[in-house]
């Protein structure tokens, strides 16, 4: 009785661990395997992106490139390169890689999917910003070309992404790098941030601490071979050329440096003090910007110093006959004009 | 002219949507940002041509004058502090009395009368004890403890709220909040969160942030309703009161209701700091806060919305509560098996957790089918207490709540049940640190129309209060 009790324990204990181990999907064999998969696919994916990138910014893509940018052995890039050939991905013509028209589709998906993903983390999540580069490297191998397309419609079908990347449309070209770096740019001309390089990261970390964000005006003050002083919405910045090589920049012909220079930010108003808005910064998105659209801050607005918390913040404005209050660092998203404040 | 002519003319679909894909292209910035700004500069025009203002429009200078005292650095705190000392005492002296009629009526005179009005319909006994005693009894206790504060508090809440006074309290005490990551209007919340929990996880629709409206809620159960004052007082009276010198008793005690107060107010902030940190990092957060000019209460129209929004609102989640839990308390006092009620089982094996965590088996029995309002936890206890140590000549029966009269008897009782000094103070601390009751489970449920946060908000000060009690209960029996 008992040793037969003991046999069914024995039965049902294996039924349930090899349940565990070989149930369709959820177990922990077809997970290992969805994960080898996934892996592989990644792997696939971003050789493609790699090559699809390097080709619209004009570089050549070499086996050396694509084992630095995934981070492998350029033996196991050369085996990720057959692999890639034998499904018809990409040929090796004269010994130059060039992408057949179903690995083009499939690199420019996973572009598209990056960069919409960092919009959509962008406008409609609070995740701060310097994970979102790191999130959309994961989800771009997750989301299906179908999911791409109801994301794209679910965010209004935007064109760029925060960092000021194109998003390339669902027939579309990848559209290169042309505008110049910070370091091409003559002293005294304002320009306008248009792109910060989210590669390599430890660079672009360097350049988000700085508060720079692409739609910001800016202008370089002085420059020599080791250093460049730039002046950007508001804040003096210093930067190494080889950090500045990563900030892209296009002039803004119709302003001059004063003109910038007069700009203000909210934060800086005194009590009582009362000014026009010129606009709101770039670093400012989504849902915050949103509202203090809606709030009134929009350019031309009388804005009004009326009272200080007693604890230092927040500020209460007067804006548009009603009174709201603001944060600090809200504030300081908000540009007025300086040379136009005036006590009341 | 036919079909294919007209055709011919119109262009045709992809030629418009290749258009607009050109056009969108060139648009530079934000269309939402262009859409507003187009509104705005249209609306001023509209109104520079129809409205005629003589002279400047400026804020009456009477509500500038106001808010220069009210968010004064002098001024503005004291004056905060003053306004709500005075509206809490208003609630807790004004209470008593309507409390003491409505308990007087329904339970004094309204038990006895139903008991006997059943009896004499020939009702048996089971059937009178799972009405009467049980579901009336529940529901009776609920609303004659639950109604006079809150019929009290919430007016003097809105009449403030009415006249613009609390915005000007977020204003003041906004960078306080700030430094957890929460929003200023919290501090409305969870004053109102003193009052009834339910009804400030309602009021936090003020905060139009998503990430700080949901830290309100899960934070909203550790302002101290009050329901659970009671309960704070009596332990801290009847226990704590009686270790110092008599004269001064009332201040250690008072002394000591006040520290756990405190207390939640202290773990609002070290909670809402840690969530905002981790689990709800990736909501969306913006800060807005509309200082309305100051209005004149209408105080009828306070009351009568006061009094029906909110008190009778929450009255009416509390009796459908009360109404099974009555049956429940009743029940498992009085349904055996194996020679032993319900009760007894479950205390029998609650009682070696209950007591490692400085509590005992009828506490947690006693959370357990006192559910639905905090304020009959302590009669659950007293009746549990004596069915356990089968005390003669106390009480009214099994399953059948009741409180006496006296500090000294609810002692002599206690003390019988095996509380001692840790067994109080981990009360108090429980009391403060549990799950909240059905009521406001229920309004959580109904605002963030999520079951995820609906348990977490469940489970999250019910870990802390298990987490506090037993480091109390380990450091104490390492002292003493």
């Amino acid at each position: 009785m008992k040793a037969g009790m003991n046999t069914a324990y024995t039965i049902v204990a294996g039924l349930v661990a090899s349940a565990v181990a070989f149930w369709p999907r959820r177990g922990i064999l077809a997970r290992w395997r969805q994960a080898q998969e996934l892996a592989r696919r990644t792997r696939r994916e971003d050789a493609l992106k790699h090559i699809l990138k390097s080709e619209a910014s004009g570089r050549v893509a070499t086996l050396q490139s694509i084992a630095g940018a995934l981070q492998i052995t350029t033996g196991n890039a050369a085996g990720l390169l057959e692999e890639l050939a034998a499904h018809d991905l990409l040929t090796f013509e004269g010994g130059r890689l060039r992408l057949r028209p179903t690995g083009r589709e499939m690199g420019l998906h996973v572009v598209r999917a990056h960069r919409l993903w960092e919009s959509y983390l962008a406008e409609q999540t609070g995740v701060a910003e310097d994970e979102w580069h790191y999130r959309a490297e994961k989800q771009e191998h997750l989301l299906s070309p179908a999911q791409t397309l109801e994301l794209a419609a679910r965010l209004g079908h935007p064109t760029r992404d925060p960092h000021g990347d194109a998003i390339p449309g669902a027939d579309g070209t990848l559209e290169g790098e042309q505008d110049q770096s910070l370091n091409g740019v003559e002293p005294e001309t304002p320009v306008l941030i248009t792109h910060l390089e989210d590669e390599p990261e430890t660079v672009y970390r360097q350049l988000m601490a700085l508060g720079l964000r692409p739609g910001m005006r800016a202008f370089v003050i002085e420059r020599s071979t080791t250093r460049i002083r730039f002046w950007a919405d508001g804040n003096e910045h210093v930067l190494a050329p080889v950090l500045a090589e990563n900030v892209s920049v296009k002039p803004l012909p119709e302003f001059r440096p004063a003109d910038l220079v007069e700009e203000e930010y909210l934060s800086g108003l005194k009590l009582g003090e009362r000014t026009r808005v010129v606009g709101l910064s770039r670093a400012c998105r989504g849902p915050e910007r949103r509202r203090l659209l809606d709030l009134g801050f929009v350019p031309g607005t009388l804005v009004e110093v009326d009272m200080v918390s007693p604890a230092g913040d927040p500020t209460a404005y007067r804006v548009r006959g009603s009174v709201v209050a603001l944060r600090r660092e809200q504030a300081n998203l908000i540009r007025v004009n300086s040379g136009d404040a005036e006590s009341t | 002219m036919n079909a294919s002519d007209a055709h011919s003319r119109s262009p045709s679909a992809e030629t418009i949507l290749a258009a607009t894909q050109r056009w969108r292209q060139q648009l530079s910035g934000d269309l939402h940002e262009h859409i507003v700004e187009a509104i705005y500069s249209r609306a001023a025009r509209i109104t520079d041509r129809a409205v005629s203002r003589p002279g400047r429009a400026a804020r009456p200078t009477f509500d500038r004058t106001l808010d220069r005292v009210l968010t004064s650095r002098l001024t503005g705190f004291p004056i905060m502090i003053l306004l709500f000392a005075i509206m809490f005492w208003i609630t807790i002296t004004g209470a008593n009395v309507p409390s003491g009629m409505i308990a007087s009526l329904l339970i004094d005179q309204g038990h006895p009368w139903l008991r006997s009005l059943f009896g004499a319909a020939g009702s048996p006994w089971w059937l009178t004890g799972l009405i009467v005693d049980g579901m009336y009894l529940g529901t009776a206790w609920v609303v004659s403890v639950m109604l006079p504060p809150m019929a009290i508090f919430f007016p003097l809440f809105t009449l403030l709220e009415d006249f613009g006074y609390l915005p000007r309290v977020a204003f003041n005490l906004d960078r306080l909040f700030k430094s957890s990551g929460a929003h200023g209007k919290q501090a409305m919340t969870t004053m109102m969160g003193f009052g009834c929990n339910a009804a400030g996880v309602v009021a936090t629709r003020i905060i139009d942030s998503p990430r700080e409206r949901l830290l309100a809620i899960l934070t909203n159960n550790f302002a101290l309703c009050n329901g659970r004052w009671p309960t704070q007082i009596l332990i801290a009276t009847v226990f704590l009161g009686t270790l110092v010198p008599a004269s001064l008793a009332g201040l250690a005690s008072a002394a000591a209701v006040t520290g756990v107060a405190l207390l939640g107010v202290l773990l609002t902030f070290v909670v809402g700091w840690a969530l905002s940190r981790t689990v709800l990092k990736g909501e969306v957060s913006t800060f807005s806060l509309e200082l309305p000019p100051y209005r004149p209460p209408r105080l009828w129209q306070t009351l009568y919305t006061s009094l029906i929004d909110r008190t009778l609102f929450v009255l009416w989640r509390a009796v459908v509560f009360a109404l099974p839990a009555g049956a429940v308390i009743w029940l498992v006092a009085n349904v055996y098996v194996g020679g032993d009620s319900l009760a007894g089982h479950f205390i029998r094996v609650a009682d070696p957790v209950g007591v490692f965590l400085g509590l005992n088996g009828v506490i947690l029995l006693a959370y357990v089918i006192a559910i639905p309002a905090n304020e009959i936890v302590i009669p659950t206890v007293l009746m549990l207490t004596v069915m356990v140590t089968g005390t003669q000549n106390v009480g009214a029966g099994a399953g059948v709540m009741f409180e006496l009269d006296s500090d000294d008897a609810v002692r002599q009782l206690l003390s019988a049940g095996g509380w001692t000094t840790l067994t109080a103070v981990n009360l108090m601390l429980f009391s403060l640190l549990h799950n909240p009751c059905s009521t406001t489970l229920y309004t959580i449920y109904k605002e963030t129309g999520s079951a995820k946060w609906t348990v977490a908000s469940a489970l999250l000060p019910l870990g802390l209060g298990f987490a506090v009690c037993g480091l109390v209960a380990w450091s104490w029996r390492l002292l003493s």
